[in-house]
């Protein structure tokens, strides 16, 4: 009978953390890894594996989580990993997820639910493995978490510009000059909204920071126990790319949610659902002005008022006139007639 | 027939752009000998973390093919000079790609020299530098460590300080003149930062280390399994999941065996346990799991894992219950949480003499508002006792068009013409 369950998407019961003292005490993400200072992608991982417990696979595709984490011969996981490559993280969770409930069919395993979780970076993710990506979040019958990890840029390899640079940014692709001021002149891309509202399968998608690390413990928790396929995308403050004391990594989670540049909202079954920080913003609070996060950035620091004020009048935009504030970028026609049932 | 192997040993991407420029000069200065020399990086410390050691090479020599002879291989193994712009890395190297700890003064070949940039006495210096096999010089060039970050660079003079420094040391490869006009015409244009090497070549002073003297720990090893010792593709034995401390509630996690970070952080937390709340936060919020749950429910950061970030520091709400100071401060591994549990009155007196040692507490890696690194050159006096910084106008000024006698402050806020709109 158990065995039936198993193979129509059972997942695992993971109750919701109520409050930080009823946190797991266990580690499944410890120490040696090599990663920056105050690198808040480390903590993601940490807080993700202690949110899933130990009944999980964790697939890490290419990126500094995968190359600082596992550097010849030292690993801090603790749970099972496998390294998969760099545009691949959707097709790594959907086949092991497939494996995995092929291999408890024939009874060639216990049959029990497994957490699969695929990570990756915004460079897999947002930009080469996007496709992959999609394509299992189309795969209904199959458990499987990917989680992007956003440190908005190519952070292992020396700071490259991805999809998911935010506006202006020095990168070394994009370093300002004296003629020309700002290099990268691309908004940041909208990865959560676009993959909440095209995969109708997708019955989770969701944002995190983790300077909320019971907030966002819970919404890993809650995507694991939704059969089918979900995707979180994390927002992860990077010491090195940013350049800033890695005192700060806590702080500037914080300082992206309540400037309102990243947004905490989840998609559940198609609902949308704002939390944290985001919801008091969504319900009235004042956003703080985005320059007390920018100018705590060196990426940041060629900033004059006028860049300022040009990211302050693109986040505005984003609250003031998008279909969903932060979410769904769609705006409705001028004057159009609503339509008619 | 002679070359001049040298190494600089930093804080990977906070010190990248100070080690690129002193190996860059050192190369520079030779040429101006009519010598011949390259500058390069070691493999393994690419991509380089925030904070972690990594080091640049500068090798120079007589001849083309004399260079070009040591350029084969793929990095030195034998050094006549060792420059440490970081004196906590006086503990030892281990980077990003390092197995174990390796004594600072490890490549020095016999009667070699090694320089530290620090505020600490030669004794200080000596608690931490392991003890070596064969004597070699110790030179220390007063100062504090050269934080610049990875896109803003600070210009307080350490860089062709060093340059000076080198040439009193080996001034049969690059002479003081060379650096000289190797700092005025080929890399920075400043006669200010000229007068900063003469001023390094004139004060610098060596003291011999005996093979008896220095740190006589062991160093952190361990052995690497052999390739016929190694599991079926490339598999690497997760670790073990941790365990509660002696039967209680207390837990500690399972650390890597083969990577410590007793080498990796600037700065280490001290945690005043009597004003603890137990609030979890640093525990929760640190991302090397380096705190230890002990069985009263206090958290004691362990030193085999702490990175010495700061952010524990940062989400305390308990004001000076943990604070940051300065590696140098400290003479071992040990578990704080012990140390208060054996005697509370002397772990007080022993933590308000930590938190209180200002020469040491003051290490800021980056910037933390805009603006600061401009504050920090206007007032930038070091310790050597005379302002470096004052009226520095950034390199190649004359070029790049910059007045060269402006205040730091006004040229680093660059505001030049807007040729376009944003986003256009």
């Amino acid at each position: 009978m158990a065995e039936a369950t198993i193979f129509a998407n059972q997942t695992q019961t993971l109750e919701p953390f109520k409050g930080v003292k009823k946190v797991t005490i266990e580690e499944y993400f410890s120490s040696g890894h090599r990663t920056c200072q105050g690198c808040e992608s480390a903590l993601v991982m940490k807080l993700m594996v202690k949110a899933a417990g130990p009944r999980t696979i964790v697939l890490g595709s290419t990126g500094c989580m995968y190359v600082a984490n596992t550097t010849y011969y030292s690993t801090p996981w603790v749970v099972p990993w496998m390294h998969t490559q760099l545009g691949s993280s959707g097709s790594a969770a959907l086949g092991t997820a497939a494996g995995l409930k092929a291999l408890m069919k024939k009874g060639k395993m216990k049959a029990e639910p497994i957490n699969v979780i695929a990570f990756c970076g915004d460079g897999g993710g947002a930009d080469m493995g996007l496709g992959a990506i999609s394509a299992t979040l189309t795969h209904k019958e199959y458990n499987s978490l990917i989680l992007l990890y956003d440190n908005e840029s190519y952070a292992n390899t020396d700071i490259q510009l991805s999809g998911l640079t935010p506006y202006g940014a020095h990168t070394t692709f994009s370093p300002p000059g004296t003629v020309k001021r700002i290099i990268h002149t691309r908004w940041k891309k909208n990865v959560a909204g676009m993959l909440a509202a095209g995969h109708p399968e997708c019955r989770y998608v969701a944002t995190v920071c983790a300077s909320y690390a019971v907030e966002m413990m819970n919404r890993v928790r809650k995507a694991l126990t939704i059969p089918g396929p979900t995707f979180i995308h994390s927002l992860d403050p990077c010491p090195k790319g940013w350049d800033y004391d890695p005192m700060l990594s806590h702080e500037l989670g914080e300082l992206a949610i309540e400037t309102g540049i990243f947004p905490l909202y989840e998609v559940e079954d198609g609902v949308v659902k704002y939390y944290g920080k985001t919801k008091a913003i969504v319900d009235g609070r004042k956003r703080k002005p985005v320059r007390e996060y920018l100018l705590k950035q060196g990426r940041f620091a060629h900033f004059t008022e006028e860049d300022l004020a040009y990211f302050q009048a693109k986040v505005d935009e984003m609250w003031e006139k998008w279909e969903m504030p932060g979410v769904v970028a769609f705006r409705k026609q001028p004057g159009a007639v609503p339509s008619v049932n | 027939m002679a070359h001049l192997i040298c190494e600089v040993v930093y804080r990977g991407i906070f010190q990248k752009n100070l080690a690129s420029r002193i190996t860059r000069g050192i190369v520079l200065s030779a040429r101006k000998a009519g010598r011949w020399g390259i500058a390069f990086g070691r493999y393994g410390d690419s991509p380089q973390r925030n904070g972690i050691p990594a080091k640049d090479f500068a090798i120079v020599a007589d001849s083309k093919e004399e260079l070009e002879q040591h350029m084969a291989r793929y990095e030195p193994k034998e050094l006549h000079v060792t420059i440490c712009v970081d004196d906590t890395l006086g503990k030892g190297v281990e980077s990003w790609a390092w197995y174990g700890l390796q004594p600072i003064n490890r490549l020095l070949l016999p009667d070699g020299h090694l320089l530290v940039t620090s505020t600490q006495s030669p004794d200080d210096l000596l608690k931490d530098i392991h003890t070596k096999d064969s004597p070699y010089h110790l030179w220390i060039l007063p100062g504090k460590a050269s934080f610049g970050g990875l896109w803003v660079y600070k210009e307080d003079h350490t860089e062709v300080r060093i340059l000076g420094a080198l040439a009193k040391i080996a001034p049969q490869f690059l002479s003081i003149d060379a650096v000289s006009e190797a700092i005025r015409e080929a890399e920075w244009g400043s006669d200010l930062k000229v007068d900063s090497a003469r001023k390094a070549y004139e004060r610098i002073e060596s003291r011999p280390v005996r093979i008896t003297e220095g740190n006589p720990e062991t160093p952190y090893a361990f052995e690497l399994p052999r390739w016929w010792e190694m599991r079926e593709g490339v598999t690497i034995p997760s670790l073990p999941i941790g365990k509660p401390i002696e039967g209680t509630k207390g837990y500690r996690p399972e650390r890597s065996t083969v990577f410590k970070k007793f080498s990796t952080r600037t700065m280490r937390p001290v945690i005043d346990f009597d004003t603890c709340v137990k609030c979890t936060l640093c525990w929760l919020q640190c991302p090397d799991s380096c705190f230890d749950v002990m069985p009263d429910g206090l958290y004691d950061a362990n030193m085999e894992s702490c990175c010495g970030c700061g952010v524990c520091e940062a989400v305390c709400p308990v004001h000076n219950c943990i604070t940051m100071v300065n590696e140098a401060a400290f003479e071992d591994n040990a578990s704080q949480w012990e140390m208060w549990r054996r005697d509370k009155d002397a772990y007080k007196v022993w933590l308000t003499e930590k938190i209180q040692d200002k020469v040491h507490v003051a290490r800021s890696h980056g910037f933390r508002y805009r603006g600061q690194y401009e504050e920090e050159l206007a007032s930038g006096s070091d310790l050597g006792g005379r302002p470096v910084t004052e009226g520095i106008p950034g390199e190649n000024a004359e070029e790049k068009g910059l007045p060269s006698t402006v205040h730091v402050h006004e040229s680093a806020s660059i505001v030049t013409g807007i040729p376009e709109a944003p986003g256009a």
